[in-house]
């Protein structure tokens, strides 16, 4: 009876782990979210790059891009939301948009379009991976296996 | 007339060992009395760094005080409790799971790992009556071993890496150092606190304190009575009815979970992972914290974890620059606390030894008294 | 039926072997032994691999054969190690800091390091002595404290060889000092053999033999089988009035002046002195290689050195070459540290009846 009631008990704590760790799985998930403020021209269709946006992501301005630049923030989660403040010529008047997506759960590093975004493209226009270019290293980088401190400091 | 002696030499004994047991602490604070004012480090920066470092490691010197009340000593093995820790991270960090649910995801990952490496440790201990602690001490270097042939050959080959960016060039092994920047001083941040100048890592301290209030009730729970029991005699337990090899390998096991959890919380206060030395050194460091607070092989509190951090890494943060302002060579100092670090385990391990002794050959005495006392009558 | 009873004859004529000879000592020997058949089919040169192994041997016999006096007083594996290799190189340093060279260098680094070791040698014989049963933890922790001391005292002591102190700063010693010149294989070059590409450094293993055999020699006076009492049963011998504490104490300086020799012969068949923290480990390899041997925490013998030397080594030679040419893949440190500490550890799991 009461290794029943053990067993029973093992079983749900390990089944809330299991549900704790997928929960985490999808909420800890992390992006690098990368901000184009570029032209681009899809089909025909030109979407303008204004003169500069300002993004806010949690009421903090993570860039400010001129026409041309790119910025990045990390992000932790699918669901993402940032302010965006546009400033369409230089002198004009800041115009606020607020924007809210998902991001596609796979893609480690994410390239937003914001001209193409704003101007109402699809998601298969604005949205592109980044994909890292392959950092050019020495082939062999020495590991050094030991049993041994080095040198026992580390600790700092 | 027997009697009164008795209690005379109870009473000095007392007062003896009160201050033989305060005198690594007194030391202590000696050395630090002495090194700070030369060390010319302004008092905010001390007071910043030893709260850090009270955050970064009181958690995984915690993990030590179970199997020292199971009276298995000082558990040389929670550097396998860190390896596991070590490999949830570097998992995680693949899956790019980032900040706090990250962390709890590792926590998860290396709980299995640590339980399992624990029922090694603990079984192979219970084969070691009476040398616990060198066999531990050698099973932490065993499992390197082993945990390098993870890490080094298997992840990337068998178990699936993505990233170039922890993984080796070669294709197989991961990279000397793994960085945790998403990961970076989360948990120390979450609840933003700082009281003049200092930072204070707020929910780390909440999650010390959970764990201190956890030891608290441990003891008092029917496991926590008997591993007392079985520190203090085993065959006396077993004759109570206590399952001493069950009891011992849990004390082993629970240390070793504790100790993953508490690299996890080291690491994301570090920023990065040195995949092949950071545990290494993390057992003697603890070790060494541990009973500068004043505790013993077989004697261990709360307070001397927090004690011992304090003092010990005062010590650790002052001895360079003191060194340096003495000698001229700041490697000196370097030296001088390493130095000074395993010679207050060497000093700690012998006092446990004499003490032993001596108690083994005063309880022979007595029984001698009374046998003669016997006969007389 | 009649099968069944040769097979079973058979099966206990094994088990007596693994008995005898333990079961991982078997599996090491099976090892190095098909390493051995391996190495021509992957391309490595037997003879050169054979030399190598001799070598190895050569240069670190003497410290696994500072184990055995240790062992038998019942004071355990001699992790305390570092302590008798930092008298030898306090006498090395001293040596070449007097401005001796050559073969002569060699002598006078024995005859400085002797002194140490006997004073440092009596201190922890001492120490051990008060901590009976719980030797080798506090053994290992005496070597690391005095490893660490000494990485001060490298930089604080007044020597003054160009040869030795760092070019820049003019003082301090460096981490390693070339021997060249010195007492590099000094030892190795007395009665050479070589044969093609097979080489043996006949000197090295004779100055080993003269050791050994006044060990074993040693083992078989009056002192030495007191001191084998002391060991395998503490209370018999106080009570045949054997002074325990001094069988201790002598063993455990013998001890560590066979390891002050030792470093000094492994430093001429390396060709250098490595300073500060390279004494640290050296305690683990000849541990596990006197374990190998089939030596316990409480029994070894010298036969128990050389096959445990001649098989730890040879398994640390073998395998890099080996895995390297057949799978391109360099396990050997990781195996290495596994089997080592695995060794221990199966020898400290043992039940040994000797064991306070």
């Amino acid at each position: 009876m009461k290794s029943k009631k053990t067993l029973l008990i093992r079983i749900i704590s390990i089944a809330v782990l299991i549900a704790i760790a997928a929960a985490m799985f999808v909420i800890g998930r992390g992006h690098t979210v990368y901000f184009d403020n570029k032209d681009l021209e899809v089909d025909g269709t030109v979407y303008e790059a204004p003169y500069q946006i300002e993004v806010f992501v949690n009421d903090e301005s993570v860039a400010k891009l001129k026409s041309g630049d790119r910025g990045m923030v990390s992000t932790m989660g699918q669901d993402f939301s940032m302010v965006l403040h546009i400033t369409p010529e230089k002198d004009a008047k800041k115009v606020g948009s607020a924007v809210a997506l998902k991001l596609p759960y796979n893609l480690d590093g994410i390239i937003l379009n914001l001209p193409a975004l704003l101007g109402g493209a699809g998601e298969d226009v604005y949205l592109e991976e980044f994909i890292p270019a392959p950092v050019v290293e020495d082939a062999d980088e020495e590991v050094i296996v030991t049993d041994e401190f080095e040198m026992p400091m580390g600790d700092e | 007339m027997s009697k009164k002696t008795g209690t005379k030499t109870i009473q000095k004994g007392k007062v003896g060992a009160f201050l033989q047991r305060s005198s690594v602490p007194i030391l202590f604070i000696l050395i630090c009395a002495v090194c700070i004012p030369m060390a010319g480090l302004s008092p905010s920066y001390l007071i910043n760094e030893i709260v850090t470092r009270m955050g970064r490691n009181a958690f995984l010197i915690l993990s030590l005080l179970i199997p020292i009340m199971a009276g298995m000593g000082l558990n040389f093995g929670m550097t396998l409790g860190a390896m596991a820790g070590e490999i949830g991270l570097i998992l995680v960090s693949d899956w790019q799971i980032v900040g706090i649910p990250g962390m709890v995801l590792a926590m998860i990952i290396s709980v299995p790992i640590s339980i399992l490496l624990g029922l090694f440790c603990g079984k192979i201990l219970n084969m070691a009556k009476g040398r616990e602690m060198i066999t531990s001490y050698i099973i932490s270097y065993f499992i390197n071993g082993v945990y390098q042939l993870v890490v080094l050959y298997l992840m990337g080959s068998i178990i699936p890496i993505k990233h170039s960016s922890i993984k080796l060039p070669r294709g197989y092994g991961i990279r000397n150092t793994v960085s945790l920047l998403e990961m970076r001083q989360k948990l120390d941040n979450l609840i933003p606190l700082t009281i003049g100048g200092v930072k204070i890592p707020v929910m780390t301290f909440i999650i010390i304190g959970i764990l201190c209030l956890v030891i608290i009730w441990f003891r008092r729970t029917k496991l926590g009575q008997d591993m007392r029991a079985v520190g203090q005699d085993m065959e006396v337990a077993r004759d109570a009815g206590i399952n001493v090899e069950r009891t011992r390998i849990l004390s082993i096991i629970i240390s070793t979970v504790l100790a993953g959890i508490g690299m996890i919380i080291y690491l994301q206060n570090m920023g990065n992972i040195a995949t092949y030395s950071s545990h290494s050194q993390i057992g003697m460091f603890c070790i060494a914290a541990l009973l500068v607070g004043g505790a013993s092989v077989d004697k261990a509190s709360i307070g001397n974890v927090f004690l011992g951090v304090i003092l010990f890494h005062l010590m650790f943060i002052v001895a360079p620059r003191a060194g340096a302002a003495i000698t001229g060579d700041s490697m000196i100092g370097e030296y001088f606390r390493v130095f000074v670090s395993y010679a207050v385990i060497t000093v700690a391990l012998v006092m446990y030894e004499t003490n032993k002794r001596k108690a083994k050959s005063m309880e022979s005495e007595q029984l001698k008294q009374e046998q003669l006392e016997e006969e007389n009558k | 039926m009649n099968e069944k009873a040769i097979n079973k004859k058979e099966k206990s004529w094994f088990g007596k072997l693994v008995e005898s000879y333990g079961l991982p000592r078997l599996i090491i020997t099976a090892f190095l032994l098909l390493l051995l058949i391996l190495a021509p089919f992957v391309g490595a040169d037997l003879p050169t691999q054979v030399s190598n192994i001799i070598a190895r041997f050569s240069w670190n016999g003497i410290l696994v054969l500072a184990m055995v006096p240790m062992v038998h007083s019942g004071c355990g594996l001699n992790f305390g190690l570092p302590l008798g290799i930092i008298s030898g190189l306090l006498g090395a340093t001293m040596s070449i800091e007097f401005g001796f060279t050559g073969p002569l260098s060699f002598v006078m680094a024995i005859l400085i390091a002797t002194p140490f070791a006997l004073v440092l040698g009596t201190v922890y014989g001492w120490l051990l002595n008060k901590i009976k049963g719980g030797e080798m933890m506090i053994a290992t922790y005496v070597g690391f404290s005095s490893v660490s001391l000494m990485c001060m005292m490298w930089l604080i002591l007044p020597y003054k060889s160009p040869n030795m102190v760092w070019g820049l700063s003019g003082k301090g010693l460096r981490t390693t000092i070339s021997l060249e010149g010195y007492y590099n294989e000094v030892l190795a070059n007395f009665l050479r053999i070589r044969i093609g590409n097979l080489d043996i450094p006949v000197g090295t293993l004779l100055f080993f033999t003269v050791l050994a055999l006044g060990i074993w020699a040693f083992l078989h006076t009056k002192t030495g089988t007191a001191m084998t009492a002391v060991g395998s049963n503490p209370t018999f011998a106080r009570a045949a009035g054997i002074n325990v504490d001094k069988m201790r104490l002598l063993s455990v300086v013998m001890s560590t002046w066979l390891a002050a020799v030792g470093i000094l012969v492994y430093e001429q068949g390396f060709g250098f002195v490595q300073l500060y923290m390279a004494p640290f480990y050296m305690a683990l390899p000849a541990v596990s290689a006197i374990l190998i041997g089939g030596a316990t925490v409480n029994k070894a013998t010298i036969m128990n050195v050389i096959i445990g030397t001649i098989l730890f080594q040879g398994i640390v030679t073998m395998t890099p070459t080996v895995m390297n040419n057949m799978i391109h893949m360099d396990m050997s440190e990781v195996i290495r540290i596994i089997v080592s500490n695995g060794m221990i550890l199966y020898a400290l799991t043992r039940k040994t009846e000797g064991a306070k």
